[in-house]
């Protein structure tokens, strides 16, 4: 989970954060409360993509938790991300019912063609790859979700349609 | 709440809620409104169905109705709902009051119903449903198998409400057994009633409800009443079917429970992963507080009750009740090394009553219909219905509810349908990845879900995750499957549940990978055991389990792997190899054409072979020979 | 209320730990991440014991097990030394070398060599992030979860929080988080990283370097009215116990004086 040395420099070419739009996620949405950090910040990461470290510092600020408590939170939970995410994001259902019916086969079949591991992000900034736990349709195993579209009894010929549309763009 | 509000779509102007009797009068008036009998198409919306296209098929239904001549008739009511649970067949459209079922319905067919059935009359034969192993299609839904063998108690209005409507969930009787709280029953009486109906908890350790309720109203300070809505058991969506399908139920059970433990302040925590159960909860809040449902002065009544939603952020670990309560916090959801209660010391170190979302969706029939009623259903020790979320190797996959003491056979035979392609059921596993597997029918013929019972046989009860396993399942690489998943999701604060996960991960990768030692088996067994006796919150205490119910009740398994370097279920890809029984091959020659790396040759009408020097494993010729003559060896 | 440990009854009162009435008693019970100065994590799990209220015998962490009610306690029953031992196996899986496991390891006859390697130079007690989060700059976390759970700080960079308090170092039981002072400088560094790199104060009496230049107010606030004048804090222990002698003696020597002469 730890921010490596690369992730430090993508962060640095981030453009800037709007410190308007993180008031508002904090103040009026959240009313500045400590308790919905969490919240305040999967609000953030859906402005962003990703969890930028200057939104992160001025949050501690605004609501005066110490830097590091954020960061344990954002490193402890599955879907906070340091690092910027790809345009489109794939994510491979590995619940039981899916695993079961042969998704860890999309997976190695993704990894091979994409040359992506699990949670990265291809060079090209087009694609994130992420294996979750259970988005709760394993009754059309196996799925994947291509931004938040869902593929019911999908396969590696879902894969290669998704793989081909992106090469495409 | 960040999230869009454009589903909760408040009336502009809304009725008022001025006292519990009142509530039974605007009921009345919506049902003289609302003729139960007037035609409706329903197409469901469940998670399911719109992964399969549902979404586009009611807005296709919507315009096809709207476009269509009705010359008199009435035109029937295009309505969305949350899961109807044959999730498998999906997307699924009932018409009413035909109770016709139509199933895995496209756009396409969308102009067709509505020209054929809803102004002809007549049912179309192709979109209804045929049982497995039967060619006379079904037309009711009353007489789906699938649905005739369940007893939906809490599922019931599922399906048949829109969530994002209140006035449908009155017409159903919301809010009915909240009213009978406030106008003829006490605190006391409440928690009273729910002791005897027997309740328990829903979310897997089966503690008694009313128990829960009884500590929590005896402990000063302010009370908080907290829903347990972080489904993380992979293969479980029993709560996000509720969430999504009939809010209302689960706010109702909340504020029984306040009114009973004597707090004024609710919290639902929801996995981030369900947005839509997020949605349709937030709807729901609005919808409620805006009819004096929730809120301050309830009904016009004393009784305040304000709920607000808040999301986790992905951590299984979060489903123990207090890392739930320190995320609900804004904290890493790491469990709290303290022997103390959560009704004692819980949220903000306050009185906390966490129950799970299926517990509180159970208490309003409780409270309405009496104790007496519920225990009607299920057996002496364990009252009521389970819902369960039946996957895997099954026919029909979906939200199963039946009485407490169901046999196991019967969820899998009678309403699963039985395996599909003439496959023999090996296991069925139950309780989520800290489960076990339950050797039916090798070991037993058959198991009655009991939270009892299941403990016994190495399992547990769990949220209600049931995956059938097939014969062409590997005991050990599912063991293997679930510690890698708890590998992730442990908290990793405390050594015996990182330290035990890590080792035990290892040893079973060794296994399924052909370098098992003589005494791996043995020292699982030892790592096994610890973990599960020295961790420090349920999690890591029950982390073991897949590891130890494999190893009880499939002992020769691992024994193949690690002695024979073979893996009997050609699973595990370096341990096994297939071949094809040139006495039962037909020379049909399936197997090879659907073969992707051409290693198989052979004559038409002659058997056929493979070489393994390309064979990839990849299952295609296996899963595909109707002879069954390839054989895993 | 009556305990009975290892089979003699002990003292204790009610609310008291079972670490803390074992202490007490004489009685030994291994830890690794408790320390006296802060709340009990139960995170390593090493102190736990069996305890039997009545209800048959159970597994709880000696550390923040309150007794409250009559008890048995078994600090080294066979259950236990088991657990025990398999704790000390793993741990030093992570850290070999580590000569406190390694005297555990004897104690409880424990077999490296079960286990292959995996070092990671820390058994994850959490005693610095907790320490740090006590006393420090609140600059060490755990991050990250399960079995990748490291000790970090924040973004993992040199933290600009750090007061280069050094209780962190000094806590570490495993010795895996050093500090060194060297070329005006203090780094402390956490599994070979840095953590933190501050610039020591120079003494304006003796011109040794001794302290880490930071911003005092957080400290002086928590500390309470130091009653150190600001001039002072800018020289070190040692010239500052040198200066408040001469000064006593000085004072003394006057007094002295002027009383015979008086």
């Amino acid at each position: 989970m730890a921010a490596s040395e690369p992730a430090t420099e993508i962060i640095c070419q981030e453009p800037e954060v709007d410190f308007m739009l993180l008031d508002r996620i904090i103040n009026e949405d959240f009313g500045g409360n400590r308790e919905t950090m969490i919240m305040m910040m999967q609000a953030i990461q859906h402005e962003y993509r990703f969890l930028p470290e200057p939104a992160l510092r001025y949050l501690s600020q605004s609501i005066g938790v110490p830097l590091t408590k954020i960061y344990e939170v954002a490193t402890f939970y599955a879907s906070f991300s340091l690092i910027p995410k790809g345009k489109h994001i794939l994510q491979i259902c590995t619940g039981t019912a899916c695993h079961l019916r042969g998704s860890h086969r999309m997976v190695e079949h993704m990894i091979e063609k994409m040359s992506v591991s699990p949670g990265g992000t291809t060079e090209d900034m087009k694609l994130t790859l992420e294996v979750v736990n259970c988005v709760g349709a394993c009754a059309v195993a196996p799925v994947v979700v291509e931004d938040e579209k869902y593929y019911p009894k999908a396969d590696i010929s879902t894969l290669d349609k998704f793989i081909e549309r992106i090469n495409a763009e | 709440m960040s999230q869009p509000s454009s589903a909760a779509q408040v009336a502009d102007e809304v009725r008022r809620i001025i006292s519990p009797a009142d509530l039974e009068a605007y009921r009345r008036e919506l049902l003289t409104k609302n003729d139960p009998n007037a035609p409706k198409v329903i197409v469901c919306c469940g998670t399911g169905c719109q992964a399969s296209g549902s979404l586009d098929v009611i807005d296709a239904m919507k315009k096809a109705v709207a476009e269509a001549g009705w010359e008199g008739k009435v035109v029937p009511r295009v309505k969305r709902t949350g899961c109807h649970g044959f999730c498998s067949r999906g997307p699924l459209v009932v018409i009413e009051p035909m109770d016709l079922f139509y199933q895995q319905v496209s756009v396409d067919d969308v102009e067709e119903i509505v020209k054929t059935t809803l102004i002809g009359g007549e049912p179309i034969k192709r979109l209804l449903y045929k049982p497995p192993d039967s060619k006379e299609p079904v037309q009711r839904v009353a007489e789906i198998p699938f649905y005739s063998k369940q007893s939906r108690i809490v599922l019931k209005n599922i399906g048949k409400i829109d969530p994002f409507n209140i006035e449908d969930a009155l017409t159903h009787g919301a809010y009915q057994a909240l009213a009978k709280c406030l106008s003829s029953m006490g605190p006391r009486q409440v928690i009273d009633e729910v002791m005897n109906s027997k309740l328990r908890g829903r979310g897997g350790a089966g503690f008694p409800t009313g128990l829960k309720w009884d500590s929590c109203a005896r402990v000063e300070g302010t009370r908080y009443v907290i829903c347990n809505a972080d489904e993380g058991d992979p293969g479980a969506f029993m709560d996000r079917s509720l969430l999504e399908g009939d809010p209302h139920s689960v706010l109702e059970g909340m504020a029984i429970s306040a009114f009973a433990v004597g707090s004024n302040r609710g919290y639902i925590y929801c996995r981030a992963e369900y947005p839509l159960a997020v949605r349709t909860l937030t709807a729901a809040i609005k919808q409620a507080e805006a009819m004096g449902l929730l809120g301050d002065n309830i009904m016009g009544t004393d009784f305040s009750f304000k709920l607000t939603v808040s999301t986790g952020a992905g951590a299984f670990v979060c489903g123990e009740s207090s890392a739930l309560m320190s995320s609900l916090e804004g904290k890493v959801g790491r469990p709290r090394p303290k022997y103390i209660r959560s009704v004692e010391k819980g949220f903000r170190d306050s009185p906390s009553n966490l129950n799970n979302v299926e517990t509180f969706a159970n208490i309003p029939d409780i409270i309405f219909k009496g104790a007496d009623w519920f225990k009607s259903y299920g057996t002496e020790r364990s009252a009521g219905t389970k819902v369960f979320a039946l996957t895997g190797n099954v026919h029909n996959v979906g939200l199963v509810e039946v009485p407490m003491g169901s046999s196991l056979r019967e969820i899998v035979y009678g309403i699963g349908g039985g395996i599909p392609n003439k496959r023999e059921l090996k296991a069925v596993q139950t309780g989520g990845p800290s489960g076990g597997c339950i050797p039916i029918p090798a070991k037993f013929l058959d198991i009655n879900v009991g939270f009892g019972k299941l403990a016994e046989v190495g399992s547990m009860m769990g949220s209600g995750g049931m995956i059938v396993m097939d014969e062409d399942t590997c005991m050990v690489e599912v063991s293997r499957y679930f510690i890698n998943f708890l590998v992730e999701e442990s908290c990793g604060q405390c050594s015996p549940c990182r330290e035990g996960l890590t080792r035990m991960l290892e040893i079973l990768t060794r296994i399924t990978q052909g370098e098992g030692r003589e005494g791996d088996i043995q020292l699982l067994q030892e790592i096994g055991t610890f973990t599960n006796s020295f961790s420090l919150c349920g999690l890591g205490t029950s982390a073991a389990n897949p590891v130890l119910s494999t190893i009880r009740w499939f002992p020769e398994e691992y024994e193949a792997h690690i002695r024979e370097k073979k893996c009997p279920s050609g699973v595990c890809k370096k341990l096994f190899h297939y071949e094809i029984q040139a006495e039962t091959c037909t020379g049909c020659g399936l197997c090879r054409r659907k073969c992707p790396v051409q290693a198989i040759s052979g004559e038409k009408k002659k058997a056929h072979s493979i070489d393994q020097s390309l064979c990839i494993k990849c299952m295609e010729c296996y899963k595909n020979c109707k002879f069954k003559a390839i054989k895993v060896l | 209320m009556k305990i009975i440990m290892d089979g003699n009854e002990v003292a204790a009162t009610s609310g008291q730990t079972i670490l803390e009435v074992a202490r007490a008693n004489g009685v030994r019970i291994p830890t690794l991440c408790h320390n006296d100065a802060l709340e009990p994590a139960a995170m390593c799990r090493l102190c736990t014991v069996e305890v039997d209220e009545g209800r048959g015998p159970r597994l709880v962490t000696a550390c923040n097990y309150p007794l409250r009610r009559d008890a048995q306690v078994f600090t080294n029953s066979e259950r236990v030394r088991a657990g025990r031992k398999l704790i000390i196996e793993m741990l030093y899986t992570r850290c070999r070398g580590s000569e406190l496991l390694e005297e555990l390891g004897r104690e409880y006859g424990a077999d490296f060599t079960r286990f292959a390697p995996n070092d990671k130079q820390c058994i994850m007690c959490g005693l610095c992030a907790r320490v740090c989060e006590r006393v420090g700059g609140k600059t060490l976390t755990l991050s990250g979860r399960g079995v990748e759970i490291t000790v970090a700080t924040a973004f993992d960079r040199a933290s600009e929080f750090c007061i280069a308090c050094g209780a962190c170092a000094r806590i570490c039981p495993v010795q895996t988080i050093k500090m060194i002072d060297e070329d005006g400088e203090r780094r402390i560094l956490v599994q070979g990283r840095e953590a933190s790199r501050v610039k020591l104060i120079e003494c304006v009496s003796c011109g040794k370097r001794f302290g880490p230049v930071l911003d005092l107010k957080e400290i002086n606030e928590r500390a309470g009215d130091s009653k150190v004048p600001p001039p002072n804090q800018g020289v070190c222990p040692e010239c500052s116990r040198r200066n408040l002698a001469a000064r006593m003696a000085e004072r003394h020597f006057e007094q002295f004086e002027t009383g015979e002469e008086g």
